[in-house]
């Protein structure tokens, strides 16, 4: 089990490695002088030659990698062009709340998918098969930001029901609660819908198994069969889906917190893009990337740790 | 030693497919004593898995039992509850072991977990409030790896079953199948899918323990070489219904029912060197599509008129030798050579 | 959706095997008349094909400019004039769906094309050279470029080289293009140790014919259930693209454009946001239902139903 976490932990380096590469190249592509872009209408000859300098800007490639590198390193994502602040500093505070965003509404739209569908499978002849089909045609009609907009339209301006804009920091637990419910659920309905039928389909193959019917034929309670025996072989696929849905989930929270004005790491990034705030982006990006592949290596253990077989591929 | 263990009557099942019903079981009769082995042989699809599964009720939804009785040490399961079934027979008195041991274990529980649960569900209905220990449990289980001949046994039942390959699993079922309350095994082409070397093992194992137990078999295949092997009785499936049934050496011997015949002289064993085996024309007919008559008599060389008109009831022809063929029954015996 | 059957594909799954002798008519025949068989896909199939009409025949079927500007009636409710109302300068709705609905389609249709073919050279190189060198540097670039949450990555490029059309193109086709890999590189593997390959091997045939005639052929199926989930995807990306004002420029119609304009006037108008979302909604079922009965016609297990 343990060799198993190692390598694939040691396998995320060389990745990374390719990651931070590429994130440096991105500089390359901009068409331009990178720090005339940057400043924007504030550009003077002084203020980019100052520019230029102090993000190495005139240096050869191999010198500034090497300070990017070095630099990422030691936790210095550099400093924000626009506002002066760190970047490291403008992620911290930022990050929290996409993170409260993205657990929320993952969670919740796991245990309320996983639940379902494994019902709908149980009790082929309920109506709880329908609402599973509808509610998953539902979540691939409307892509994450459609759902916030359709949510907000209707929750916030026809029927004034729930905030529209902020996370409600200052009102405390229940005020962020509120602020929080049209986000997660936007969010979260593509996964509700996905996960049970995923989890439907997956729980019927496998109460129609050879080992079910061997579990029948020793008598072996039902309850026992279909809550441990049949369900710790049909989330297996749902597992491995949610570890890849995280950076799906990274990407509609975007979406969701420019539409809702939420903050966070979304937000943070998208700001920085609309004011050519290169720094702010580049670490935002790779943060955002590295919290994605951290994402997918704690799926993929606990994967192993719910199918051992998986260790020995 | 007067009432069969098992007395089967005029078991009679379809499977309801929408718009098709395939007859999957038509009049089947037979009985078995206490301590006998029946071999039920045939081609596939010729009913004797569905047999197996209905005399344990584990069917699919789709099937229906249309007519029948399944007489049990005196009890019609035919007629018990899914819950009366699971209290008094299913993996105690009556037990049953599958073809594809790769398949039969869950891959994500430990060998011991499973074991543990089905000792425990045995337990639960054998001795109602006795309150073993976990730890009573995994040494019984530990005891029943030993007796079906896995080495280590201590050290193997904290293994997952893909660590164990395919001759171990199945003797991890029989070890759950077989104990001193089983009365009637059910084993459904249990060593069809393992190699030709561990199949001979098994199946020693297999019949020694049901005779330490006095087990009675219901031993399903279609490999006639095994079953000449390991069963006393032997009966004959074609297309959901009984051809010939009777002992093993009167049926292989003198084979009173064309197919059964048909079926010794594809075997190998049976032509001298340099004859032609033997290859029945024609397929096996679709399940709700039978012919009239003798469901065989389209293929059948020696097939007449009358076999096309009447289907042929099963009467014993000799003494503990019953055979469905009508020109068998009316012309009496005949030596039904193929080629 | 898309996540699980590139998972089931990653492993590599069997596909009957294909020779490229066969006649095209007599394939498409044979899927033609599989994805008839599944309901949806016969609906998602039609209303795919009514999308692409759209963006082929824009000029003819839109009842108006979708640039017509009419201040005086803006912010119109649906009327017979303008059957979905109209946005916030007067332009009359319906046009600019019609006329997004080419934006749609082209971008779609552009990165999916890009990126698979992209993949699958990739793949199909990888795959065949299974544990050299030139495999693990392919799959180390697969494996970097998934490690980015998609989105994100194509906000970044877009960004990066201003928003147009073409550029949408390229970051969209860039994200892509690995998983097109992988599902190649597996099905290649699971492919290559089949007979008829061995069978070509033996009898001398170089590499490259092998490449070309045998394997290719044989791993499509899978890549084309992909092609169908992906082009909903970038569906959603361009719009979502457009709607961060990342993606095409205004005052070219695209749905992604037309929910930004919504979203600034959302207290003004419900129909500036309503019809682009059933736009994309219809879009997406389409897609989904019509690359489901693709999978369902190209699996041969189920072929046999």
């Amino acid at each position: 089990m343990l060799k198993y976490i190692i390598k694939r932990t040691l396998w995320m380096i060389p990745t990374l490695i390719g990651v931070l590469i590429i994130l440096f190249s991105l500089t390359y592509l901009m068409p331009g002088d990178p720090a005339s872009v940057m400043l924007g209408p504030r550009a003077t000859p002084e203020l980019v030659a100052e520019l230029n300098s102090r993000l190495h800007l005139d240096r050869s490639m191999p010198v500034r990698l090497g300070y990017y590198l070095v630099g990422v390193l030691e936790g210095d994502l550099g400093i924000s062009v626009w506002s002066g602040h760190k970047v490291s500093s403008l992620i911290a505070e930022a990050l929290p709340h996409t993170v409260l965003l993205a657990v929320s509404s993952l969670g919740i739209a796991a245990f309320i998918g996983i639940l379902l569908g494994a019902f709908a499978a149980i009790r082929r002849d309920s109506p709880v098969g329908g609402i599973v089909t509808i509610v998953s045609l539902l979540g691939v009609a409307m892509p994450d930001f459609v759902a916030a907009l359709l949510l907000m339209l209707v929750f916030c301006i026809h029927i004034p029901l729930l905030p529209a804009l902020g996370a409600g920091t200052e009102g405390g637990p229940v005020n962020m609660a509120t602020h929080l419910i049209l986000p997660a659920t936007a969010l979260g309905i593509g996964w509700v819908g996905y996960l049970s039928r995923l989890m439907r389909e997956s729980m019927m193959d496998v109460l129609d198994s050879d080992y079910i019917r061997t579990a029948r034929a020793f008598a072996v309670p039902k309850s026992s069969i279909v809550y441990r025996y049949a369900l710790k072989n049909a989330v297996i696929p749902s597992i491995s889906v949610i570890g890849l849905g995280v950076g799906k989930l990274l990407g509609g929270a975007v979406f969701v917190e420019i539409i809702f004005s939420r903050p966070g790491l979304g937000k943070l990034i998208v700001d920085a893009v609309y004011a050519r705030d290169f720094p702010v982006v580049q670490g935002g990006i790779l943060v955002a990337t590295v919290l994605f592949v951290l994402a997918n290596l704690i799926a993929d253990i606990s994967y192993a740790f719910v199918d051992p077989r998986i260790q020995y591929e | 030693m007067s009432e069969p263990l098992l007395e089967v009557s005029n078991l009679t099942l379809d499977y309801n497919l929408g718009t098709r019903k395939m007859r999957a079981l038509d009049k089947v009769s037979f009985s078995l004593d206490k301590g006998e082995v029946l071999g039920v042989a045939g081609e596939s699809g010729c009913g004797k898995s569905t047999l197996g599964l209905a005399i344990i009720r584990l069917l699919p939804r789709v099937a229906e039992i249309s007519r029948g009785e399944v007489i049990f040490e005196g009890t019609d399961l035919l007629k018990l509850s899914e819950e009366q079934m699971d209290r008094k027979i299913r993996g105690q008195k009556i037990t049953m072991i599958f073809q594809n041991p790769q398949n039969a274990l869950n891959p994500v529980f430990k060998i011991e977990t499973q074991m543990v649960d089905i000792l425990r569900v045995q337990n639960k209905y054998k001795n109602p409030g006795t309150q073993k220990r976990r730890r009573d449990f995994r040494q019984e289980a530990i005891e029943r790896l030993k007796i079906t001949g896995i080495a280590d046994a201590e050290a193997r039942i904290s293994n997952y079953p893909f660590e164990f390959s395919g001759g171990m699993k199945q003797r991890v079922m029989i070890g759950m199948a077989l104990s001193s309350g089983t009365s009637l095994l059910l084993a459904d082409e249990a060593t069809t899918a393992l190699d030709v070397t561990i199949e001979a093992q098994i199946n020693r194992l297999i019949t020694d323990l049901a005779s330490q137990y006095g087990t009675s078999i219901l031993y399903i295949s279609h490999n006639l070489g095994v079953l000449s092997d390991v069963a006393d009785y032997i009966m004959i499936m074609y297309a959901g219904r009984v051809f010939e049934m009777g002992r093993t050496d009167d049926v292989f011997g003198n084979p009173r029912h064309p197919y059964s015949a048909a079926l010794l002289e594809s075997l190998p064993g049976h032509q001298a060197k340099g004859n032609r085996l033997l290859s029945i024309p024609g397929f096996v007919p679709p399940l709700d599509r039978l012919p009239a008559g003798c469901s065989f008599h389209p293929r059948c060389r020696f097939a007449e008129e009358m076999c096309r008109q009447q289907a042929p009831p099963l009467i014993e022809v000799s003494k503990g030798h019953w055979s469905a063929c009508l020109l068998d029954q009316k012309r009496g015996r005949q030596k039904w050579q193929w080629i | 959706m898309e996540t699980q059957i590139r998972n089931q594909f990653e492993t590599g799954t069997k596909t009957a095997p294909v020779s490229l002798k066969r006649k095209w008519p007599d394939k498409l025949r044979v899927i033609f008349s599989a994805v008839v068989k599944v309901k949806g896909a016969l609906w998602g199939g039609i209303f795919v094909s009514m999308m692409i009409l759209c963006a082929i025949g824009a000029q003819w079927i839109s009842p108006g400019d979708p640039n017509a500007q009419d201040i005086v009636h803006r912010f119109a409710d649906p009327s017979l004039k303008h059957l979905l109302g109209t946005d916030y300068l007067g332009r009359d709705i319906l046009s600019r769906i019609i006329y997004g609905c080419r934006i749609a389609v082209l971008v779609a249709f552009g990165a999916v094309t890009i990126s698979s073919i992209i993949g699958v050279l990739l793949g199909v190189a990888a795959g065949y050279n299974e544990g050299k060198k030139i495999d693990y540097l392919i799959i180390w670039l697969f494996d970097i470029v998934r490690s980015f949450p998609q989105i994100i990555l194509a906000l970044a490029i877009v960004a990066v080289l201003g928003p147009s059309l073409f550029n949408v193109v390229v970051a969209l086709a860039f994200t892509a293009f690995p998983f097109y890999g992988r599902v190649a590189r597996a099905q290649t593997l699971s492919v290559k140790e089949s007979d008829y390959v061995k069978a070509g091997e033996a009898m001398g045939l170089e590499r490259r014919k092998i490449i070309l005639r045998h394997i290719t052929p044989n791993i499509l199926a899978p890549v084309i259930v992909c092609l169908g989930m992906d082009m909903a995807t970038m569906i959603i990306w361009e719009s979502g693209l457009s709607f961060l004002g990342l993606g095409v420029r205004p005052p070219t119609a695209s749905w992604g454009i037309m929910l930004r304009n919504g979203y600034k006037y959302i207290q003004t108008s419900a129909w500036m946001i309503l019809w682009p979302a059933v736009a994309i909604a219809i879009a997406m079922i389409a897609f989904s239902l019509f690359s489901e009965g693709l999978r369902i016609a190209l699996d041969p297990k189920e072929r046999e139903r």
